[in-house]
């Protein structure tokens, strides 16, 4: 009960002092929305860049090795037994010459060439998917030293581009990490200073409080809650921004950058919600919390 | 009726050799000694720096001793973790010469905030808060803002918030310090009246026309030094004698 009435009493102070600054407030909320619009962006271009990565990262995990004319099928079927036997190996898939041809003319895109050929040219194809990324060059070395493998074009494993998605796809996440720390370490900083204006405003009613036996809780509780607020009220405003642009932007991203398979994932949107307002939240109280502390102690 | 301080049993504030040092060189206390009774009014008198704030402050635990132990009702305050404070402050009443009123609120709300800060919940709060305003005799202006009030009227309601939640000491400095005459009377017959019904009060002041008047124990400080202990004394008496030791 106690509990209850020194909430009720941290809750109404923080909504008087939240409005009686309104002008601090706006200014705090204003500019921890732009951060948080600048966090939530972060965080979908963080998630739309995944799925072109894991994407990226599914098609670049298989490489086609490809079987010399003329050998013999049973070397064909156990070197493919050998590499479903290896455990770095998920799935190997046999295409005859005749299955690569009829692949081939399926894309209308070579329709042109289709028609100029005569017989087929094309050479059978073992299409091996690699577990893990790291282990495609292994396999890869395995795959050219087979005898069966076509020695002028042994597999079409490019190397140089799988390293340097690899290190790409870390460099971002760090990039990524790295710019919510700065946006963190900015937001906490404008809460501290908001809060220790309100503190400011309010000097004599807290000197009073210590005096008459509050603890520093009773005392501390209605600026973190205002902080709180402000984060929150923040976190709302960010979120309805970039709801409202979210499909947008994808739209014109992908039309603009047809190569690039961002995707509009309406389920993410919940989890940025969600990420937002415990963000702002937590921001919130974070720098409430320093920004009062030196004045609160009793 | 007037209770008579039992001088004899274990005091319930009491200052052993206690010195005060602000760092450089400015000693504030030197080793000072008192026994303050359950009941007794004490007067600290003496000239502007000798070090009558810093005993207030040291009572009200703002700060600790240099040197030295205090107790109050059995607890030393210089070993009091920060955490214990508020509650030993809820056991003393305060009342400061600028008032400390908060302006935003009503008189009933400045009164009240000393147990709102507690928890106290509102069906004990009501009478609690009306007790202390019938006590000063401020029921009627119960609504009005610290700002619609006279000096006088503020420090009522000051020391209404200082008594509402029944503490055993009453610490005061300079509560008359910015009052007419007539209006520091008033507010001493106020403290008088504490005092009657059991409350210590340890009360610093300059204001010589009142301690010679009520008679009460006079403890005088003159550079951080007790230079006189009276049991019902006089403020000239009392520098008179401090001047003549030094």
């Amino acid at each position: 009960m106690r509990l209850w009435r020194h909430l009720q009493f941290a809750l109404s102070s923080a909504w008087q002092s939240f409005w009686r600054n309104a002008g601090v407030s706006l200014a705090a909320v204003l500019s921890i929305t732009l951060i948080l619009v600048m966090a939530g962006v972060n965080l979908l271009v963080g998630h739309a860049m995944n799925d072109v990565l894991q994407l990226l990262r599914a098609r670049v995990s298989v490489i086609s090795i490809t079987v010399a004319d003329g050998t013999p099928l049973q070397t064909v079927y156990d070197f493919q037994e050998q590499l479903r036997a290896d455990p770095r190996v998920a799935e190997v898939q046999f295409l005859t010459k005749d299955q690569v041809l009829a692949h081939f003319q399926s894309d209308p895109t070579n329709a042109r060439i289709v028609q100029q050929i005569e017989g087929n040219p094309l050479s059978a194809k073992l299409e091996v998917r690699v577990r893990d990324l790291a282990d495609v060059a292994a396999v890869d070395a395995l795959a050219r030293q087979w005898r069966g493998a076509d020695p002028s074009d042994p597999t079409d494993y490019q190397g140089d581009f799988i390293n340097r998605m690899l290190a790409l796809s870390s460099w971002l996440s760090w990039a990524g990490l790295a710019l919510l720390a700065i946006l963190v370490v900015i937001s906490v900083v404008i809460v501290m200073n908001t809060i220790r204006t309100a503190v400011y405003h309010r000097r004599q009613e807290i000197e009073v409080m210590k005096l008459v036996g509050a603890t520093e809780w009773f005392v501390r509780g209605p600026f973190v809650l205002e902080g709180v607020l402000t984060g929150v009220v923040a976190a709302g405003v960010a979120l309805g921004l970039l709801v409202v642009s979210y499909r947008p932007f994808v739209e014109r991203f992908r039309t603009d950058l047809f190569f690039v398979p961002l995707t509009y994932d309406p389920k993410f949107v919940g989890q940025l919600a969600q990420d937002l307002l415990l963000g702002g939240a937590l921001l919130g109280a974070l720098g409430s919390y320093i920004g009062v502390r030196r004045f609160v102690r009793i | 009726m007037v209770l008579t301080p039992d001088f004899e049993s274990r005091p319930l504030i009491s200052l052993q050799h206690v010195w005060k040092r602000y760092p450089p060189e400015t000693i504030a206390l030197r080793d000072v000694s008192l026994n303050i009774p359950e009941g007794d009014f004490m007067f600290l008198v003496g000239p502007s720096g000798a070090g009558k704030s810093t005993v207030v402050r040291l009572l009200i635990r703002e700060e600790r001793p240099t040197k030295g132990k205090i107790f109050v009702d059995g607890a030393e305050l210089g070993r009091m973790k920060r955490r214990q404070l508020p509650y030993y402050r809820r056991k003393i009443g305060l009342v400061f010469q600028d008032f400390k009123l908060l302006p935003s609120l009503t008189v009933y709300e400045n009164v009240a905030f000393a147990l709102r800060v507690m928890g106290d919940p509102g069906r004990v709060i009501r009478p609690k808060t009306e007790d202390a305003l019938d006590t000063v005799g401020l029921a009627d202006q119960r609504d009005k803002y610290p700002r619609e009030l006279s000096g006088g009227e503020q420090q009522r309601v000051a020391i209404a918030r200082a008594l509402v939640h029944a503490p055993r000491v009453i610490v005061a400095d300079e509560p008359t310090g910015n009052l007419d005459p007539a209006t520091a009377w008033e507010i001493m017959q106020l403290f008088l009246r504490i005092n009657a019904r059991g409350a210590t009060v340890v009360m610093a002041t300059h204001n010589r026309e009142i301690v010679d008047l009520l008679r009460r124990r006079v403890v005088a400080i003159e550079a951080g030094r007790v230079v006189r202990d009276d049991r019902s004394g006089r403020y000239h008496e009392a520098l008179a004698a401090s001047s003549v030791r030094a």
